[in-house]
């Protein structure tokens, strides 16, 4: 005989059991006071993230091989069927190249020249340590990655992060093989920028969205689609002159398309520039007496972290062969 | 093995969210939402164990390893699980639209809730098209996870087709 009823109504249990409610009305509330503590930014509850994270991030590192590997043949057969397309536009790419090239020789001989006229003292190369992505944040409160480089690299809190197209994000937290990089889209990221050729001054704010909004721009800013954009370094944690990306966007709403591709990250490069505000956000951050970027003292022969000066082929035997991660990275941080 | 399949099937569910797929910003809420589908999909299987108090400790792994403020997944883990054992246990198809309704339901309840949550948490109204985009994909989702997780109870690990296998030996 059929059983009347909708399931929907129709309940497992018998009846009544307290100690069954009381658990499940344990269990909610235990959501909430870890939600209130997590707000307040609780040491117990960031210790506890540390330290899964660092156990789990061996299992993430070969978890994310796969999906890396799915996304690079994709991006392969993507290549493939455009590939004639592709190398028309290089060719005509390379061409346009050429003519950079011989502008830029012209120009570093000039800069050269001048500075040498002023007496100027050289600007320190900038430190930096190539890692790998190895597990994205989803849902709508973050836009972070954990990348494969942590304390026992020399990475601190509020490092600067980029890849081979540009800015990706900054460290708000590390574990001693890990580091958690908050991406630039991030609610939380917040990163002053200059703007064209004028370099008019602004703020580039995260708000989840592929795109940055650019806020506080003067009222007569000569800003326009298609300037670029990049960190002012006013805020004392971040270099200046790295590339962040592009005005988009309309005049009064501009917007900023960032040169990297932040939901497809893979190699990026950790920048050792150790500032003031920095050793004050992490205590931790070794003092660097006479440059701001710093090697750290006792990882100088690690292989992960390499000087400005190193050779590609070094960088490319820790990251792979696909990696191809520090090459503008390099030329960024000589800016 | 069986009766930690589906804890196991979550935990793996989890770990796949983390993993970088390379998905666009907008489709960043799926992945977590089919965690919570899998809980939901569980408690409505007949035989199946994943308590209330399981799927809590799967949604703070969730919260660990994502990043995010400890405790949210954990509560939509939590609020699948509730809502997932007061459905009635599923009859093998026959209330198979009934219990998508349910999700659509759930979901659409679950993606406001987590909209304002959200807002809440960081005093800020933020962007809500990811979570319709996430609820309304995990909607289409809903029968391919519901008889993915049948196959793997029945179909593979499951009890009668051990007892299949040793009654033919």
């Amino acid at each position: 005989m059929r059983e009347r009823g909708s399931p929907l109504f129709r309940r497992h249990r018998p009846s009544w059991r307290a100690p069954v409610e009381l658990l499940s009305f344990g269990l909610y509330f235990l959501c909430a006071v870890l939600l209130v503590l997590s707000r307040i930014g609780h040491g117990a509850i960031a210790d506890a993230r540390d330290g899964l994270v660092d156990l789990t991030a061996p299992l993430l590192e070969v978890a994310s091989i796969p999906a890396i590997e799915a996304r690079r043949a994709i991006e392969r057969g993507r290549l493939y069927a455009a590939a004639f397309k592709e190398v028309d536009h290089l060719k005509k790419e390379n061409e346009s190249l050429k003519q950079w090239e011989w502008q830029t020789k012209l120009l570093e001989r000039k800069v050269a020249h001048l500075r040498s006229l002023l007496n100027a003292v050289e600007e320190p190369g900038l430190v930096y340590a190539t890692g790998r992505v190895i597990a994205d944040a989803r849902g709508p409160f973050v836009r972070s990655a954990l990348i494969n480089l942590g304390r026992k690299d020399g990475v601190r809190i509020g490092y600067a992060v980029i890849n081979g197209d540009g800015l990706v994000g900054r460290t708000v937290d590390t574990g001693e093989s890990f580091a958690r990089v908050l991406l630039l889209n991030d609610l939380n990221s917040r990163i002053p920028v200059l703007v064209g050729p004028a370099g008019v001054r602004g703020l580039a704010s995260g708000d989840n969205s592929a795109e940055l909004k650019l806020n506080f721009l003067p009222d007569d800013a000569k800003a326009y689609p298609g300037d670029e954009v990049y960190t002012s370094g006013s805020d004392g944690v971040l270099p200046r002159g790295l590339r962040v990306g592009v005005v988009s966007g309309t005049p009064g709403a501009l917007k900023v398309k960032p040169y990297a591709k932040l939901n497809a990250l893979d190699a990026v490069s950790v920048l050792f520039f150790d500032t003031p505000a920095l050793q004050r956000a992490d205590p931790q951050v070794a003092a660097a007496p006479a440059a701001l970027s710093a090697l750290p003292t006792d990882k100088a022969d690690h292989p992960a972290t390499a000087s400005a000066s190193l050779p590609i082929a070094a960088i490319m035997e820790h990251v792979g062969a696909a990696g191809l991660p520090s090459v503008g990275g390099q030329a960024q941080a000589e800016r | 093995m069986t009766k930690y399949l589906p804890a196991l099937s979550v935990l793996f569910a989890v770990v796949a969210t983390a993993v970088p797929w390379g998905l666009p910003a907008d489709a960043t809420f799926i992945l977590p939402l089919v965690v919570v589908m899998m809980v939901f999909c569980w408690r409505t299987i007949p035989g199946a164990a994943l308590p209330p108090a399981g799927a809590v400790g799967i949604g703070l792994l969730a919260d660990l390893m994502s990043g995010g403020p400890i405790g949210y997944w954990a509560l939509m883990c939590l609020i699948g699980a509730t809502v997932g054992g007061r459905a009635g246990s599923l009859r093998e198809g026959s209330d198979f639209v009934l219990h998508w309704l349910i999700w659509s339901a759930l979901v659409t309840v679950l993606a406001g809730f987590g909209w304002l949550l959200a807002s809440a948490y960081y005093f800020r109204w933020i962007d809500w098209w990811p979570i319709a985009f996430g609820a309304m994909t995990s909607i289409v989702l809903f029968p391919v996870v519901m008889f993915g997780l049948l196959w793997v109870r029945h179909g593979r690990l499951g009890p009668e087709r051990n007892e299949i296998f040793r009654g033919g030996a």
